[in-house]
C-alpha cells in the first residue's frame, strides 16, 4: 500500500483543545485527514511538554509504530514520543507523518531538551486508554486522549 | 445515576446491569450533590463489574474522575477467583506520602524559611532533564533497588532501621521480580531515585498547627508548634512505564479469559493467570522503587535541614512518623460475609487505614492504629489521622488519600492567568519554590476541596480519628 506524507505546518495555530478532566488532562484533536490527525497529535504532545516557541527544529528523529486499530496507533505513537522525551531527552517542534494501514512512521524535527533554555511545562506520566478514540466523521477526523499527569 | 442515601455520610449505587456488587460512596450531602453528574460515579459502577469483586465497589470522600477506577476508589477481589487490574493501581504505582517530625520549633525556623526553601529546592531534583540524587546506578544495582525497596536505602546509608519499621510493608513489598520490569521502564527510572516528579507531587515543610487527640499525637510524635516534613511522590517513570506495559499485556489477554469490562482502562486478568502473576511481580518491583525514592528524598531533606539551619542531628531530632502508599494492590485478610478471606485490595487514590491492634503495624504504633497521612492543598493544611476498627469492617481498612480536586488542571491554569500565585501564597505565609509556573497554577489551593471536609466525613463514618493538623510554610514543587 502506498504511503502518503503530510507536509509540516510551521504556524502556531493551536493543534488541540484541552477539555475538562478533573484529575488529569484530556485533549481533543481534529484534522482534515488521518495522517494530519496523527501529525497534530505528535505536535500537541511536544507542546504540552515544552513551550513550542522555545524549541528549534534542527535535528530529526524517526519513530515507527504498528497496531491493529487507529486508537491503538494513537496510544502507541504518543507513548513512544513520551519515551523519546523522557529517556532520550529529545523535544520536537514539528512532525511529518507517513501512514499505512496499521503503521505510522513519524519524523520529528527538534533538538535535545535543555532545561535551562526550554520552557518545560510539566511531566506527562502516561497516555491512558480511558475514553481513547480516533474517529472519522463527515467533517474530518477527530481524536480524544486523556493523559495521566 | 441512581443513588440511595444510607446515612448522612454514606450513599449507595444499587447493583444493576453488569455490576456484580453495589457501589458505596462516602460523602456528605453537599459533596454528593456536586458528584451527581460526575463521571466518577459511573467509574464506581464500572469497578463493580470486576470479576471476583467482594463487598462493595467503594469510593472515599476525595473521589473524583480518574481513568478506569475513580480516584479515591477501593475494590477488594477474591485472591483465588478474582482479577488484578493494573488500572486499579494506576500509573504511579505506590504513589504515597511520608511524614517526619523534628524537635525544631516553628518560631525558631520561620525567620530562616527562605534559606531553608532554597536549600531543599537545590537538594531535591525534580527529575526532568536533571540527574537524580544518586546518578549512575548500574542495571544490576537498579534491580537490587526494585527487589529490596527501602532496604536498599538502609544498606547504602540513606535510612535507619527505625525508618523501615515506620514504613508500610517495611518499605519492601514481597514478590518483586526484577525480570518482570521492562528495559524501557528501567531506562525511564534509571536517573530518578531521589527525585520528586511533577503534577501533584510536592515536598512540604509544615508546623503542627492543631492537635485533636493528644494521646494519639504523642504516640505519633506530633507536638503543637513543631516543624514537620511531608513528602508526596511515587515510582516515577519506572512505575509509569510498568503500568503501561502491563495494561497492554493484560488487555490483550482479556478475550482469552472471557473478561468483558465497560472501560478499556480497567483491563484485568485473573490473579492466578501468568499475566496476573507477572503484573503483580512487576508492580511489587515498582512499589519498592517508590519506597526507595521517598526514603532517599527524606534523607536528602534531613541533610538540607541540618545544613540550612546549622543544627546537629540531635538538635534536629528527625523521626519518620509513617510512610503510606495510596496507589497499590495488596493481599490482605478481611472479614467478608462473616468469614475471613484473603482478598486483593486495590487502592487507587486511597490509603490503608488499619485499626488498633492490627498485627502488621509496628509495635510502637500497634495499640494506636495506623497513622494515615492526608495532604490538603499548599495554601491550607494537611491532616494526620489514625485508622479505626470500623475501617476494617466497612472499607477493607481503607481511608481517603487527599483533598480531591474540584477544578480541572485546564481551568486552574485559566483561573491563575494574570495572578502571581507565588506572591499570593507568600502573603499567606507559604514560601513556594517551583521549577514551572504551570506546576503552581494547576495545584493552586482553589483547585482542591477543603481537605478538612473530607477528613470530617471519614471521622463521622467512624473510619478514622483525626489526630493533628499541619500548616505548610515551605512548598517545593517541580
Amino acid at each position: 500500500m502506498a504511503a502518503r506524507s503530510t507536509s509540516p505546518d510551521n504556524s502556531d495555530t493551536p493543534f488541540y483543545r484541552e477539555f475538562e478532566h478533573t484529575g488529569d488532562t484530556g485533549i481533543e484533536l481534529t484534522a482534515p485527514s488521518r495522517g494530519e490527525l496523527f501529525r497534530r497529535a505528535a505536535i500537541a504532545m511536544g507542546a504540552m511538554l515544552v513551550g513550542r516557541e522555545t524549541v528549534v527544529a534542527n535535528l530529526e528523529r524517526n519513530v515507527t509504530v504498528a497496531a491493529e486499530t487507529d486508537a491503538d496507533l494513537m496510544h502507541d505513537l504518543l507513548a513512544e514520543l513520551l519515551n523519546l522525551f523522557v529517556v532520550d531527552s529529545f523535544i520536537w517542534r514539528d512532525a511529518m507523518v507517513e501512514e499505512w494501514e496499521g503503521t505510522l512512521r513519524v519524523t520529528l524535527r527538534g533538538e535535545p531538551f535543555d532545561p535551562t533554555r526550554h520552557d518545560f511545562r510539566g511531566e506527562i506520566k502516561a497516555v491512558t486508554y480511558h475514553q481513547l478514540s480516533v474517529e472519522q466523521g463527515a467533517d474530518g477526523w477527530r481524536a480524544r486522549v486523556i493523559f495521566d499527569i | 445515576m441512581q443513588l440511595i442515601k444510607l446515612n448522612d455520610h454514606l450513599w449507595e449505587i444499587p447493583q444493576q446491569g453488569a455490576m456484580l456488587v453495589s457501589g458505596r460512596i462516602y460523602a456528605n450531602a453537599r459533596m454528593i450533590e456536586e458528584l451527581r453528574d460526575d463521571p466518577a460515579l459511573t467509574q464506581v459502577a464500572n469497578v463493580a463489574c470486576l470479576p471476583g469483586i467482594v463487598g462493595h465497589s467503594l469510593a472515599m470522600p476525595d473521589i473524583h474522575w480518574g481513568y478506569g477506577f475513580p480516584i479515591g476508589g477501593v475494590a477488594a477481589v477474591d485472591a483465588t477467583n478474582g482479577v488484578i487490574s493494573p488500572g486499579g493501581v494506576g500509573y504511579d504505582i505506590n504513589c504515597g506520602v511520608r511524614l517526619a517530625t523534628t524537635s525544631l520549633e516553628f518560631k525558631a525556623v520561620e525567620p530562616h524559611k527562605h534559606r531553608l526553601a532554597d536549600a531543599l529546592f537545590a537538594k531535591i531534583p525534580a527529575g526532568i532533564g536533571s540527574e537524580g540524587a544518586i546518578p549512575g546506578l548500574s542495571r544490576n544495582e537498579l534491580k537490587r533497588v526494585v527487589t529490596e525497596g527501602a532496604q536498599w536505602a538502609l544498606r547504602n546509608g540513606y535510612a535507619t532501621q527505625r525508618d523501615l519499621d515506620h514504613t508500610e510493608e517495611g518499605g519492601r513489598l514481597a514478590g518483586a521480580d526484577p525480570d518482570r520490569v521492562s528495559e524501557r521502564a528501567y531506562q525511564r527510572g534509571s536517573k530518578q531515585i531521589g527525585t520528586l516528579g511533577s503534577g501533584n507531587h510536592f515536598l512540604e515543610v509544615s508546623r503542627v498547627d492543631q492537635i485533636y487527640d493528644g494521646e494519639l499525637a504523642e504516640a505519633f510524635g506530633l507536638r503543637e508548634g513543631r516543624v514537620t516534613l511531608l513528602i508526596h511522590s511515587g515510582s516515577r517513570g519506572l512505575g509509569h512505564q510498568t503500568c503501561d506495559d502491563y495494561l497492554k499485556l493484560v488487555g490483550a489477554s482479556m478475550a482469552r479469559y472471557e473478561i468483558r469490562l465497560p472501560d478499556r482502562q480497567l483491563a484485568a486478568a485473573p490473579i492466578v493467570s501468568p499475566e496476573g502473576q507477572a503484573y503483580l511481580a512487576a508492580m511489587a518491583a515498582a512499589a519498592n522503587f517508590a519506597w526507595c525514592n521517598r526514603q532517599v528524598m527524606m534523607h536528602l531533606s534531613e541533610q538540607a535541614l541540618m545544613e540550612a539551619l546549622s543544627v546537629s542531628p540531635r538538635e534536629l531530632g528527625f523521626a519518620l512518623v509513617y510512610d503510606v502508599c495510596h496507589n497499590i494492590a495488596k493481599f490482605e485478610e478481611h472479614t467478608v460475609d462473616h468469614r475471613k478471606r484473603l482478598v486483593c485490595v486495590h487502592r487507587k487514590g486511597a490509603t490503608r487505614a488499619f485499626g488498633p491492634g492490627h498485627p502488621v503495624l509496628p509495635e510502637a504504633l500497634r495499640d494506636h492504629g495506623q497513622p494515615v497521612l492526608i495532604p490538603g492543598d499548599m495554601g491550607r493544611y494537611s491532616f494526620v489521622v489514625a485508622g479505626l476498627e470500623t475501617a476494617m469492617r466497612e472499607t477493607f481498612g481503607s481511608s481517603c488519600h487527599g483533598a480531591g480536586r474540584v477544578m480541572s488542571r485546564h481551568k486552574a491554569k485559566a483561573e491563575a492567568r494574570g495572578r502571581d500565585l507565588r506572591l499570593e501564597l507568600e502573603a499567606l505565609g507559604v514560601t513556594v519554590r517551583a521549577h514551572t509556573r504551570a506546576g503552581v497554577a494547576e495545584e493552586m489551593p482553589d483547585a482542591y476541596k477543603d481537605v478538612a471536609e473530607v477528613v470530617q466525613v471519614m471521622e463521622a463514618a467512624g473510619i478514622t480519628r483525626t489526630v493533628a493538623r499541619l500548616k505548610p510554610f515551605i512548598v517545593i514543587k517541580a
